[in-house]
């Protein structure tokens, strides 16, 4: 029951993941951060099957930083899109396919834009405004279809994202233990203070 | 021939490379090194450098074959980001440094292969610590850590001058400020490299994953800073009539 | 020489050069230029064919132009059997490429790695290094147009003008000369067909003995390569008047 929930506004790229570490009927931890900094301009929010998650992160980052050292230009939002879904559609044809879906955002230098790509375990990549992974988007899709504009700063997108974390603690029937909300915009990553 | 002389030469070929140099201060640590004109109708826009980015924190300056090196760099870029990955913190750089040397050392024993031609300058930062680090590594597969060296043609002049620069900074028992490290890794490539600024490259690298190349400019300044030194000192020793 | 260029591995000399690849370059020299020039909206490459014979099939001969990929091709200096190795590789490498990350390669990666292969056989293996030298064109959306030269040893580097091949320094020269600053296509066609005149053997051009490529954008801002034809050749060396008709000397 994660939360991993992704806003697309004008400029920048809102990620906000639950805070709670759940295993069976327990919260474990209620720190746990479930994304990771694959690049200056590009971070990845994932859930899915614990351990592979982490696992599957942070290969996914040891080869985009490697790729980045190598190139000495960091692969651009589209492209870490692109080769996130084929490592996740390659390990789903191996012996033991890893269970993660993920969300990236990211901003691109060369174009100015904010992308946003929600790719789940079995390959499937869709760009989209706005996304989330699992329950979450049972009670998040109807407040951000009536209230997304496209063209929403990014105050605009805490307010939405206010809404949701709203609606999220009112239904959801366990505690997720807050939100961990991050942004991704021209100037890098940024944490946000979003209690 | 046997397999010592082929190491043997491929010093030699380290010596035609041109020259890098490493200084380490207090807080800091300065690779530095001798960059080729561009010739008329060279693209300045794709100017490999001969200092390196293995990760974020370490980086690498060699001399010697530059096809070489881009296989040997490369290898290391890779280690690093596999050791992160098992092992969450970033290679330390002296686990660098043996990695690299060791592999140097694979292709001097082996049959089929020839060692690299380069000797390499590694530089950088442990993770949460505040000690500069700077370690040489040459073809035969030996490394060293240093308080300052260099690499490369004329690497000797270099080294004597370094040797005798940085023992002033010891005998007063202080340690070299960020902007005195980077005037002696100037000064000592000035030794070798006649025509000053515009063939001089400098990374500057401090703590916590630092790293800043030093423009023209800034460069060309501390060439005229050390000019107007050596000037003022020719002076002084001009006998007086 | 022969003997020794394909007897073992490369080793270091004592002045610490690495004498299989400089018999390498050496090879090179005599074969056919190339010669390959930036301007601001495009790249030309032209290059001397060697194998002239009236027997040859004119159209399906090339032997000095290759196309990579979507926006990239090169031209061949050296043995051709070589290059073909290399030319395959580096195609398979640029389809991984887009595969991978859904976008063209970029045009410095893709010299890069066709190079790291030719380091591999100057280092181990037993086998004698690549005997060709590259001349790239390609575009991207980094640098835009871009031109790149690579030799035996896996050695590259980026060029407004360049040669590879026989009389290459003169060929530098020329271009040294002749290159300026923010050359149209057009202009970069002309000096890339001039130099080569000039470098040749033979004393008049024509599509028996060149092959010719470019490299430009078409009006949808779309990279388009081509590698002309004989009687597209045959047009432009009339048209720029680097040979004129050869009847007039008859007439």
């Amino acid at each position: 029951m994660d939360i991993v929930l992704g806003i697309q506004v004008e400029d920048s790229v809102i990620i906000a993941t639950s805070k709670a570490f759940t295993r069976g009927i327990s919260v474990l931890k209620t720190t746990d951060d479930k994304t990771r900094v694959l690049n200056d301009h590009n971070l990845m929010a994932f859930t899915g099957e614990s351990g592979d998650t982490v696992q599957f992160a942070e290969l996914m980052q040891a080869n985009i930083q490697l790729h980045g050292m190598r190139e000495q230009v960091d692969l651009r939002p589209k492209a870490i899109a692109s080769f996130v879904r084929g490592q996740l559609a390659k390990s789903l044809r191996s012996r033991k396919p890893f269970q993660v879906n993920v969300l990236l955002a990211g901003f691109d230098e060369t174009t100015n834009l904010p992308n946003l790509s929600m790719i789940d375990y079995l390959g499937t990549r869709v760009d989209l405004p706005y996304a989330a992974h699992g329950y979450a988007a049972f009670y998040t899709m109807s407040l951000l279809d009536h209230h997304y504009r496209s063209n929403m700063s990014v105050d605009d997108g805490l307010r939405i994202l206010k809404m949701c974390s709203k609606e999220l603690s009112t239904r959801m029937p366990i505690d997720f233990k807050g939100l961990y909300v991050k942004v991704v915009d021209a100037n890098g990553i940024r944490e946000v203070d979003f209690e | 021939m046997s397999g010592y002389d082929k190491v043997e030469y491929a010093l030699e070929a380290v010596k035609r490379g041109t020259c890098a140099v490493g200084v380490k201060g207090k807080e800091v640590v300065v690779l530095g090194c001798e960059k080729r004109t561009t010739l008329k109708l060279q693209d300045p826009r794709i100017t490999p450098s001969k200092i390196n980015k293995v990760d974020n924190h370490v980086l690498l300056a060699f001399a010697g074959l530059n096809a070489d090196a881009r296989i040997l760099i490369d290898k290391a870029r890779v280690e690093a980001q596999s050791h992160k990955l098992t092992v969450e913190d970033p290679v330390t750089i002296e686990y660098l440094t043996k990695y690299v040397a060791g592999v140097q050392q694979r292709f001097t024993q082996s049959g089929g292969v020839r060692p690299f031609g380069i000797a390499t300058l590694i530089a950088g930062f442990d993770e949460n610590d505040n000690t500069p680090r700077l370690y040489l590594t040459e073809p035969s597969g030996i490394y060293s850590a240093w308080k300052a060296n260099s690499i490369g043609k004329s690497s000797k002049t270099v080294r004597e001058f370094l040797e005798k620069n940085y023992s002033k900074y010891e005998e007063e028992g202080t340690e070299l400020s960020d902007e005195e490290t980077i005037k002696l890794t100037i000064k000592s490539l000035l030794e070798v490299v006649q025509t000053g600024a515009k063939n001089i490259e400098i990374a500057v690298m401090k703590p916590n994953r630092v790293i800043k190349y030093l423009d023209n400019d800034e460069i060309a300044k501390v060439v005229e800073e050390i000019e107007a030194e050596k000037a003022a000192e020719a002076e002084k020793k001009k006998p007086k009539h | 020489m022969s003997r020794r260029y394909d007897s073992r591995t490369t080793i270091f000399s004592p002045e610490g050069r690495l004498y299989q690849v400089e018999y390498a370059l050496e090879a090179i020299s005599h074969a056919g230029t190339a010669i390959g020039v930036l301007a601001k909206d495009g790249v030309v490459l032209a290059a001397e064919k060697k194998v002239t014979s009236l027997l040859l099939e004119q159209d399906t001969s090339a032997e000095k132009m290759y196309v990579l990929n979507d926006n990239m091709l090169c031209a061949v200096a050296g043995m051709n059997a070589d290059a073909l190795i290399l030319i395959n590789h580096s195609r398979v490498i640029a389809q991984q490429y887009l595969k991978e990350y859904n976008e063209e390669i970029p045009c410095e990666t893709l010299v890069r790695r066709l190079c790291d292969v030719k380091q591999g056989y100057t280092q181990h293996g037993g086998l004698r290094p690549f005997g060709v030298s590259f001349i790239f064109a390609g575009f991207d959306d980094r640098y835009g147009f871009q031109l790149y030269s690579s030799n035996p040893s896996g050695n590259y580097s980026g060029w407004k003008a360049t040669s590879a091949g026989a009389n290459t320094s003169s060929a530098q020269t020329l271009l040294k000369q002749d290159y300026k600053d923010d050359m149209t296509l057009e202009e970069a066609k002309e000096l890339a067909l001039k130099v080569l005149s000039k470098t040749m053997d033979s004393t008049s051009l024509s599509s028996e003995k060149i092959e010719f490529a470019t490299v430009k954008l078409n009006s949808k801002g779309i990279v388009v390569h081509r590698i002309w034809k004989p009687t597209e050749i045959d047009q432009l060396l009339k048209s720029t008047g680097v040979v004129g008709d050869d009847d007039d000397e008859f007439s």
